[in-house]
């Protein structure tokens, strides 16, 4: 549990337009262990999707990583070749995205994606491929008799098991879930992810598990991690975070899930809108939203400090 | 009965109305329109006999010399139709329009093949380009696009006489193929025929005869297909299973085959569209480099005044477009499983 | 949604052309400036013998004379005329014909709609040359005649894309809301819908018109347009054809490029046009 499997340090990823800079990534330091869920939370826009897509160097054109190290197996990704990056995604790194109808070829059957995969990355027979590609969708609970229909057969929650299987078919040490039940309902979302859990506990699978959805990450994660506007605010054991938030950003968020318990549904929206990203505030980032905003908050960038089990980025903590 | 035939099926349904409405609308333009053609035909001063020899062959008159009404005129039109009778010439040993036209229309398949290869060639080479490098190169195929489509025709055919016929002397000005080589008919294309009966002598002349031509119409309307390749490959590389594909491993020449399988969509519709053009373009081609095809023998039987082959050929090309949109509606149906519902 | 007003002053006032644009434009302005000061530019007679047989360009002949001694530039520089009205008039044509015919067939819907869709759509999809050259060849030559062949193979072009937009801008909530609180058709038509045709229309025109040269160059170099000798680019090219294996090469060069340059301006001018417009995938 205490192995480290993949280490991202000081990682900045900038957008670059004609006339500014965004910095979506900026500055940013996570360890990921073998065997854990970790849950990567944020506002959209706050820098989380292209943090994921870093990792496997698969960032959108204006997208660049100016600096940082990410380093798997005690080598750092950063600095491989094209080919050799290809032998690591999909075989050392899955991934899963949002919309699985989007992200499989609409024109060619999900089992023959998934032997494509395989064939891709291992010298085997077609037959074998398939039997694993079988073997592959069993384990997400597809029959094998849909190995050769097409995605639009499919339903959304099927194809997204399909998405797992093919990103799991190669045994990876990491899969990168990016809002893989924000397109499904509650059941299905519920299913999906007890599905990610399976495959974690047999296989030691490490998962990053991107989301916005902070209750999602406290059930389901080992540990959270709390982004905002291109930083990592705090970071914590999901048993601890849910019980007692430091960041104030965090204790917002948390405040903004809605309690069954309570028979009134009262949404506590956190007031005011993410920070324009092409320029954002001095100092703290969160600074013009928090409700406990000092001076030295407005002028000076606060450092994220090992607090305890996990780490905090505010003044508030000595930050 | 699978979802592929019932498709099928109902395309062909549909086509009949669109091929009825054109039927109509030639048979009319050429019966209402201002000047008397039997008078046009045979000369002010021609013999009654003559007159009402032809008007009979026209089908205006009946047997007794009474007028036919215009809308039995068009009925018999269209039962004849129904049969495959085109009626006959006009001139010239009064055989069918439909043997005539069946002697012409092997050189314009050939011809509208070869273009169209060279068409897509260049067209769907330029178009992934110009998307997959983007910038400056794709600015400069879309001017390509831009101006190919209004190149026109006769006038790049001429300037290519001009260069590889008159000054290089590589390719022949005109013509099918070298006078005595035409191989033995199977298929009625020469290049096709021609290695069938193994004669490379025919091969290699008829090969020379439709370089030009070929190269002349595919230029132009591979202006059409690098425009819709590049905007359509530009779309599928903006999807989200282009990355996923990416995060899973597979190299750029893979994603790229996923690419342009997933863009032939858009190409292959705008194949079917431009099949008019292609035709158009081949008339275009045909009479600047006297290719013996249906476009140059509709013109030229335009100049002798034969009504009824003018007529019958220009309701054949309405048919033989109408019936290559089925196919491509067909081939569109088969590559993308979505579309048949 | 936007209203009459603000529609035009978009577009002629605020219309930023880009660099193919203007380009385009200033092709399509020099053919303009040939037609409207052909009797200053040309120095010959273009219907008329006025020097030796098949000379090459000189400066008496700046491109060189015909078999017949007339004198190529004049005819070039009238060619000019003769096409710019031939592609006026048949636009006007297939217009006035077109839209009306689109707005109502849209708005009106039902059986007259199905109609007249089936009607456009056959000879939408029908080889526009062949058809043209069926009619010309039925109507014989001449300008009007030649107008009207082609103006009959642009009318679904306009038609299609008037009916789509008028029946995508009747399904709009305010015009269902002018509708139900008893506006007549009349002004609903004048009012709502004919505003947001226009765009539409001004994107077709811009995008068939060099088609409608190309056709009006078929034509006359099928010899089925104007009756000789009166100048037009397409006949010259033809005429000059069996003189170019012998190497009389300027007697196709310059009416051919002359089509070419007015025709790549136009689709110059409509990609830049229909891209402003946000109709890229128009038509073509």
């Amino acid at each position: 549990m205490f192995e480290k499997l993949l280490r991202i340090i000081n990682l900045k990823t900038y957008y670059f337009s004609r006339k500014n800079v965004i910095k979506a990534v900026d500055n940013v330091s996570l360890d990921i262990f073998r065997g854990e869920i970790v849950g990567l939370v944020g506002e959209s826009g706050s820098g989380k999707s292209t943090l994921g897509l870093s990792i496997v160097k698969l960032l959108p054109p204006p997208g660049k990583i100016v600096g940082g190290e990410i380093i798997l197996d005690g080598e750092n990704i950063l600095k491989k070749t094209d080919r050799e990056l290809r032998k690591i995604r999909g075989r050392k790194i899955g991934m899963i995205f949002q919309d699985p109808l989007t992200c499989l070829d609409p024109l060619r059957r999900i089992g023959d994606q998934i032997i494509e995969t395989i064939t891709v990355h291992l010298k085997i027979d077609k037959e074998h491929a398939r039997e694993m590609a079988i073997k592959s969708l069993e384990r997400v609970g597809i029959p094998p008799d849909r190995i050769d229909d097409y995605p639009h057969q499919l339903s959304g929650g099927m194809r997204q098991r399909a998405m797992i299987a093919m990103a799991t078919v190669l045994n990876p040490d990491l899969l990168i879930a990016d809002e893989p039940t924000t397109a499904l309902d509650v059941i299905v979302q519920s299913r999906i992810m007890d599905l990610l859990e399976d495959l974690r506990n047999e296989r030691n699978i490490s998962i990053l598990l991107i989301t916005h959805d902070i209750a999602l990450v406290i059930e389901r994660s080992n540990r959270v991690v709390v982004m905002y506007a291109g930083k990592i605010c705090e970071v914590r054991g999901a048993e601890r975070i849910a019980v007692e938030p430091l960041h104030p950003y965090t204790k917002l968020l948390i405040q903004s899930i809605p309690d069954i318990e309570k028979t009134e549904i009262e949404l506590k929206p956190i007031p005011g809108s993410p920070p324009d990203m092409r320029n954002p505030p001095q100092g703290c980032r969160f600074w013009p939203r928090c409700p406990h905003a000092m001076e030295k908050c407005k002028i000076e960038e606060p450092q994220l400090l090992s607090l305890g089990e996990g780490a905090v980025a505010c003044h508030l903590y000595g930050g | 009965m699978t979802s592929l035939k019932v498709f099928i099926i109902a395309r062909a349904i549909a086509l009949i109305p669109t091929i009825l409405i054109l039927v109509t609308l030639v048979f009319f333009i050429m019966r209402v329109l201002p000047g008397d053609p039997v008078i046009a035909i045979v000369g002010m001063k021609a013999p009654m006999e003559r007159v009402v020899e032809l008007k009979k062959e026209l089908g205006l008159i009946d047997e007794n010399g009474n007028e036919i009404p215009l809308i039995v005129q068009y009925v018999n039109y269209l039962m004849k139709l129904v049969q495959g009778d085109l009626g006959r010439s006009l001139i010239w040993g009064k055989r069918p329009v439909v043997v005539e036209i069946m002697e012409h229309l092997p050189a314009t398949i050939e011809l509208a093949i070869a273009g169209f290869l060279v068409s897509l060639l260049i067209g769907m080479t330029l178009g992934t380009i110009g998307a997959g490098i983007g910038g400056k190169v794709n600015s400069a195929v879309r001017v390509y696009s831009a101006v190919a489509y209004a190149l026109f025709i006769p006038w790049i055919g001429m300037m290519l006489q001009l260069v590889f016929s008159v000054g290089l002397k590589i390719f022949p000005v005109g013509g099918r193929i070298g006078v005595g080589l035409e191989p033995p008919t199977y298929t009625g294309l020469y290049i096709l025929d021609s290695l069938i009966s193994g004669k490379i002598d025919s091969f290699i002349s008829s090969l020379k005869h439709i370089t030009l031509p070929a190269v002349t119409l595919g230029l132009v309307i591979s202006g059409v297909f690098s425009r819709v390749t590049r905007v359509s490959v530009e779309e599928i590389l903006k999807q989200d299973f282009v990355v996923a594909a990416r995060a899973r491993g597979l190299p750029e020449y893979r994603i790229m085959l996923h690419v342009l399988k997933n863009s032939f969509i858009p190409i292959l519709t705008m194949m079917g569209l431009q099949l008019a053009l292609l035709m158009t373009g081949a008339v275009l081609t045909e009479t600047t480099f006297s290719w013996p095809g249906m476009g140059t023998f509709l013109l030229e039987r335009i100049q002798y005044r034969d009504y009824t082959t003018v007529q019958g050929t220009v309701i054949f090309f309405a048919i033989i477009v109408s019936v290559m949109n089925l196919i491509v509606d067909v081939c569109y149906a088969y590559i993308d499983p979505r579309i048949r519902y | 949604m936007y209203t009459f007003r603000p529609i035009l002053r978009r577009m002629v006032l605020k219309m930023p052309l880009t660099t193919i644009g203007i380009v385009g434009l200033s092709m399509i302005l020099f053919v303009v400036f040939m037609a409207v000061f052909a009797d200053f530019l040309a120095p010959y007679d273009p219907t008329k013998s006025v020097g030796l047989s098949l000379q090459p360009p000189s400066p008496e002949h700046l491109f060189g004379t015909n078999k017949i001694g007339q004198d190529m530039w004049s005819r070039t520089v009238y060619g000019a005329r003769t096409m710019l009205i031939v592609v006026a008039l048949s636009t006007i044509l297939s217009m006035i014909i077109g839209v009306p015919l689109g707005l109502i067939s849209g708005y009106v819907g039902g059986l007259l709609d199905r109609i007249s869709t089936t009607i456009m759509d056959s000879i939408y999809a029908f080889p526009s040359l062949i058809l043209a050259i069926a009619i010309a060849a039925a109507l014989g030559p001449g300008i009007i005649n030649t107008a009207i062949s082609i103006a009959v193979v642009y009318i679904p072009t306009y038609f299609r894309m008037v009916r789509a937009q008028t029946l995508n801008v009747k399904n709009q909530l305010y015009v269902e809301a002018a509708v139900a609180i008893g506006a007549k058709p009349s002004s609903i038509l004048s009012r709502y819908i004919f505003p947001n045709v226009i765009s539409v229309v001004t994107a077709v025109f811009t995008l068939s018109v060099a088609d409608i040269v190309l056709t009006e160059a078929a034509l006359s170099f099928f010899g089925l347009s104007v009756p000789a000798p009166t100048p037009d680019w397409g006949f010259d090219l033809r005429a000059g054809q069996p003189y170019l294996v012998s190497g009389y090469w300027w007697l196709v060069t310059f009416p051919g490029l002359m089509i070419i340059m007015l025709a790549v301006g136009f689709t110059f001018l409509g990609e830049s046009v229909s891209e402003y417009l946000g109709l890229r995938e128009v038509g073509i």
